[in-house]
């Protein structure tokens, strides 16, 4: 019964403060929706410009389709040579791409002039691309394709910082290209002997929202509760109120518990309206039993919280637990996978990886949301989860009970 | 002048006396450039490959040599191991053991000998749509290359790719400079609005309100110390990815130096704005949080290229410091590209700077006056 007075005076004194609910309550409504339309890693609208050496009508028509994509903008298309490093130096566009006729057709000196001044690359993305061990093999039964059909030369640059936007997009170029020219050989009778059919599970459209959005809502979780709860109570301590909570008849636990169940109930509310967003808003079906993903939710935030209160405990200042849980969250967030693979994660890191509660909590998310798997594909994440949030609230309470008992 | 170093020595001193913050200011870079620089890597390095071949045949092992040379492929063979490989194959797609399924038809051997024409079955898991649009290009490759063992397509397709500036593709050189900008705007924005709050609290505030220095000069006071200590935070990231990471610093210093400093005080006007407004730590920090951290980080194309967001979302790009930044310090260390190349961004940058600056003055001068 006791513990409900504390509440309510946490209650209070998180709504006294006028400025802190727009943020605690609209500003990550409003956060949620518009990272859910910048969280996406598609690949689109690639700024290009086109320099068109040949006289070519496939390379028109090639043109064409590179500019009715919605891949790529076409933002320039010129007739003449120039220097491409420059243009890629202004950052315009990330791509330039080259048409010339054959070499076969050209004369030797515009061979020469090749349009790339740049220093020669140590070693380029195609031999990356490619199989270190190829044995020279003998052709079976040659069905050739007469080489006189005259394609244009077509030769891609892309601005290689970006690595991610670069490769993907090379291979978008690629894959106009051949389609076009495979599809013109085809009208002449000639035929690949194998077809590539490719089937795309659980994200058939490859819509990168679908992957990332159920996982902002983990990340929105671990923002509010750590930060909000990581200062409960060196503030109290800076402003000397700890003193009259610890002469009060609570008990160390009901302390605890106390601090820990307003941001927990705020948690929860963030946690339905996130999904509510995620759900209703950008349509990404919930595939699974949402059943599993709340009961990880709250172990989730079990931990979470109770780590927020072990740095409140450690910390000095407001300033020092405010820096803590930014660094412990930085932390967090980029060693759970939600921007890029985990196990891209070096060996040395890989045991942060292991410990981080988010990085199951995100695993799990997925794995409800998107491929609609049963507690039989996850139960081991579920079960590290518990663990790791057993081990996080024995720590953090014996740490309080110690700080108290000084 | 006397008594604008009075206030940069005590801004010094407070930072200094708190060697646990200091600790933090300097060790989380450098941890955020380790994990960056290694861990956030889109780069695909293993696609773990179940195949099935119910074709068997010289030609399908032939396919199947051609996956497993190239350095990118784990194959593992479904057939051989499990007695119903297709469902298998569902259960490790599902548990995310495998990315990719190929399913080789039975009669694919004969079919080409025959020179009929035949399929490749392949089943890949979306979930991350970027990898899975790598996997299907590495699967392409492949599929040519064994394709060209029989017809000479190879001969037709003359398509070459080059990649500039970075020609092996790799994460680091778009993440380790682009995280100067990030770490310029925490230190600045967040370190100077928590600071002024924090006298705010303490009411500390007070005496250098009465005091007889002008406000500008306790503005530039106040400032100076975490101009200083972001120029050696990103001095030190910037050394780091020299040598340690090998990214190329093709570009001027000075340039690059001059328009650091005009982003660092982009973002102390901001953190300055912020405390005049924010009455506790905490809402000051939140708010910092908010409105110069985030934005930097997920609308300036830190991490998602700014091409493919919604076009409202572009525009709002545009209102943020960073955007402009993050194409100039990644153009000079980079591309070795010179003020040329971004005049629109160094401009636009400098503007920005002094409007904030000027606005984040007013508003600190009035709230002196009002007592506040």
């Amino acid at each position: 019964m006791r513990i409900f007075y504390l509440l309510k005076k946490e209650l209070i004194e998180i709504f006294r403060q006028k400025e802190l609910l727009p943020l605690l309550f609209i500003a990550p409504l409003i956060q949620i929706i518009i990272l859910g339309y910048v969280v996406k890693t598609d690949v689109e609208h690639v700024p290009v410009e086109i320099i068109n050496l040949s006289k070519n009508k496939h390379s028109v028509k090639i043109i064409n389709r590179i500019q009715q994509t919605p891949l790529f903008e076409v933002k320039h298309i010129s007739y003449q040579n120039k220097d491409v490093v420059e243009t890629l130096k202004k950052g315009k566009v990330k791509a330039v791409v080259l048409f010339r006729d054959s070499l076969s057709n050209v004369d030797k000196k515009t061979q020469r002039e090749s349009p790339l001044k740049y220093p020669a690359a140590r070693g380029t993305y195609m031999r990356r691309l490619c199989w270190n061990t190829l044995q020279p093999s003998v052709p079976m039964e040659t069905m050739k394709i007469p080489i006189q059909l005259n394609y244009p030369e077509i030769q891609i640059l892309m601005d290689g910082i970006d690595s991610n936007t670069s490769s993907i997009a090379a291979g978008y170029f690629n894959g106009i290209i051949k389609k076009y020219i495979l599809s013109d050989i085809n009208r002449l009778g000639f035929r690949l002997p194998v077809e590539n059919k490719t089937l795309i599970r659980f994200n058939p459209r490859l819509k990168s929202i679908n992957y990332m959005g159920p996982g902002i809502v983990a990340l929105l979780l671990t923002i509010l509760t750590l930060f909000f709860t990581s200062i409960s109570i060196v503030r109290e301590k800076e402003q000397q109120t700890m003193d009259t909570l610890l002469i009060s008849r609570l008990t160390p636990v009901e302390i605890y518990i106390g601090k820990a169940l307003p941001m927990a109930i705020i948690g929860m509310i963030h946690m339905f309206v996130g999904i509510a967003v995620v759900v209703l808003w950008f349509g990404i079906p919930i595939r699974g039993n949402l059943f599993y993903l709340l009961i990880s939710a709250v172990v989730f935030l079990a931990a979470i919280l109770s780590y927020a209160l072990m740095i409140s405990t450690i910390a000095a200042t407001q300033q020092q637990a405010l820096f803590f849980a930014w660094f412990s969250m930085i932390t967090f967030i980029l060693l759970s996978g939600l921007f890029t693979p985990t196990q891209n994660v070096p060996t040395v890191f890989q045991p942060l990886v292991k410990i981080n509660p988010l990085a199951y909590l995100i695993k799990i998310i997925r794995e409800v949301f998107l491929k609609g798997n049963g507690i039989e594909y996850f139960y081991k994440d579920l079960l590290a989860l518990i663990v790791i949030a057993a081990v996080i609230i024995s720590l953090s309470l014996l740490n309080f009970k110690r700080f108290i008992s000084k | 002048m006397r008594r604008i170093k009075a206030v940069i020595v005590k801004e010094f001193a407070h930072i200094l006396r708190d060697p646990t913050s200091l600790t933090i200011i300097f060790l989380m870079p450098l941890v955020m450039m380790f994990i960056f620089g290694y861990s956030i890597n889109y780069d695909l390095e293993k696609i773990e490959t179940g195949i099935i071949d119910f074709s068997g045949g010289e030609i399908s092992h032939r396919l199947i040599k051609k996956f497993s040379n190239n350095r990118y492929f784990v194959i593992e063979n479904l057939r051989e191991k499990y007695p119903d490989p297709l469902s298998a194959a569902e259960k490790l797609l599902k548990s995310g053991r495998l990315k990719e399924v190929i399913i080789i038809p039975a009669e694919f051997s004969k079919k080409i000998k025959n020179r009929d024409r035949t399929e490749v079955g392949i089943i890949i898991d979306g979930s991350d749509s970027n990898v899975a649009n790598l996997i299907y290009q590495y699967n392409e490759l492949v599929l040519l290359d064994f394709i060209s063992d029989f017809q000479n397509l190879d001969q037709i397709l003359k398509v070459k790719t080059k990649i500039l500036f970075n020609p092996e593709v790799k994460s680091s050189f778009f993440f380790i400079p682009g995280l100067i900008a990030i770490l310029l705007v925490m230190i600045s924005a967040i370190l100077t609005s928590i600071s002024i709050t924090r006298e705010k609290e303490f009411g500390s505030i007070d005496l250098i309100f009465i005091s007889p220095l002008k406000s500008w000069e306790i503005i530039i006071g106040k400032t100076v110390p975490y101009i200083s200590v972001a120029l050696a935070v990103g001095a030190l990231i910037l050394l780091f990815a020299r040598f340690w990471f090998g990214v190329p610093f093709r570009g001027n210093l000075l340039v690059l130096l001059i328009f650091s400093l005009l982003y660092i005080i982009s973002g102390l006007s901001m953190g300055i704005l912020i405390s005049t407004i924010a009455p506790s730590q905490k809402t000051a920090m939140f708010a910092a949080l908010l409105s110069t951290l985030l934005p930097s980080i997920m609308l300036s194309g830190f991490i998602f290229p700014l091409d493919s967001l919604a076009p409202v979302l572009q525009w709002l790009s545009h209102l943020v410091p960073a955007t402009y930044f993050l194409k100039i310090i990644r153009g000079v260390a980079v591309k070795g590209a010179e003020l040329k190349h971004f005049l629109i961004e160094g401009i636009a940058l400098a503007i920005f700077s002094f409007v904030l600056l000027f606005i984040a003055s007013i508003k600190f001068n009035k709230n002196r006056k009002r007592g506040k």
